[in-house]
């Protein structure tokens, strides 16, 4: 089962699209936890899951706002996807009944 | 960000590998951080990518099971080709040993390409394992020869016949980097050539009762060539680089090995 970062990472690449690459997601992941994404953490986690076969990275075109820089590009394979909702669907199962849960995952199956 | 600390972080970058670097880079000029935290987050990415190279056991066996052990066995070895180089160029050595010329030379022949045959097998081994970690191997393969250089007192011989084998050694280990497995007939045919090598020491010669026996030690030595031979590429599999007909079979480069 992935890690929580894994699910994190997977989970803003995949709603970034074509769009996912090392800088966005980084920013997504941050915008959206409210936590600090070291630069480390991320790359090393896209290696990981890369080697898993739940990402494809390539290297992008050179921009000029990145100084000329290639950016890599991220996409989540369908194992990812699979991975991700198995992960998704575990913490949604164990919340339920949770206090803090309540009226969320009542839909839930 | 000041030219000073993005001169750091490109230093620190070229640790990474070269598209990595290429992303990295290109990350932090657009999220636009200072020149500290540019520095750490390339630091923290290179620590991470190295500590998980070493979750595998190959830095390990590579490092501590052949570089570190082989490099002092081997250093005394280089000092025994060239003592036996010594008596057959010193006729008075030469009568004390009770050794004839022709005997002599049939001694030193099969110990140099014993101390050839070690080395560069042992080399092979540790280019093949280590590939990132490397440097490490290198370290804990110089650090025996450094301690040893040190205290060496042997006025007859120079310090350098200590390191004979290190000349094969490197030819092992680039060979080792370059092709990960050798071809089985070959390797089989080295192994064989080695531990018949080995033979005739282990009749001849007398022990301290302290010591270990010789065989334990020529064995401790002999491991990678049979290593290579349980490692190598089978008929009919699947060739990566290199030719298939040749000496070598050629193998993957895992550039990206250890990471998960």
């Amino acid at each position: 089962m992935l890690g929580e970062f894994e699910y994190l990472l997977i989970t803003a690449a995949a709603g970034l699209g074509e769009e996912a690459y090392g800088a966005a997601i980084r920013e997504e992941i941050e915008a959206t936890t409210g936590r600090k994404c070291s630069i480390g953490a991320l790359y090393t986690t896209i290696d990981r899951l890369e080697t898993k076969g739940l990402l494809k990275t390539w290297m992008g075109d050179a921009t000029p706002q990145r100084g000329g820089r290639a950016k890599r590009m991220v996409r989540v394979t369908s194992k990812g996807v699979l991975a991700a909702k198995d992960f998704y669907d575990a913490v949604t199962r164990v919340s339920r009944g949770a206090s803090w849960a309540a009226n969320r995952t009542g839909s839930a199956s | 960000m000041t030219s000073i600390g993005w001169s750091f972080i490109e230093a620190a970058a070229r640790l990474l590998a070269r598209d990595e670097r290429e992303a990295v880079l290109g990350d932090l000029v657009e999220a636009d951080e200072n020149a500290w935290q540019g520095l750490f987050g390339v630091l923290g990415l290179v620590l991470r990518q190295e500590a998980g190279l070493w979750k595998s056991w190959r830095p390990w066996l590579a490092g501590f099971g052949v570089a570190l052990p082989s490099s002092f066995l081997l250093m005394g070895f280089s000092l025994s080709v060239s003592w036996s180089y010594l008596t057959l160029r010193c006729p008075e050595l030469l009568q004390k040993s009770s050794l004839t010329l022709g005997s002599g030379s049939l001694v030193l022949l099969c110990q140099a390409l014993l101390l050839i045959g070690w080395s560069w097998t042992g080399g092979f081994v540790v280019g093949s394992l280590s590939r990132r970690t490397l440097w490490a191997s290198t370290l804990l393969c110089f650090s025996p020869c450094l301690f040893c250089l040190s205290r060496f007192r042997v006025e007859s011989l120079s310090r350098l016949c200590l390191l004979l084998f290190l000349v094969p050694a490197i030819s092992g280990v680039h060979q080792g980097l370059r092709i990960s497995r050798m071809k089985l007939s070959s390797a089989i045919a080295l192994a064989i050539t080695i531990t018949a090598l080995m033979l005739p020491g282990w009749s001849s010669g007398a022990h301290h009762w302290w010591a270990p026996p010789r065989w334990t030690l020529d064995w401790a030595l002999c491991w990678p060539a049979w290593y290579l031979v349980a490692t190598a590429r089978r008929a009919g599999s699947k060739a990566g680089l290199g030719s298939s007909d040749g000496l070598w079979s050629g193998g993957h480069r895992e550039q990206q090995t250890g990471m998960s």
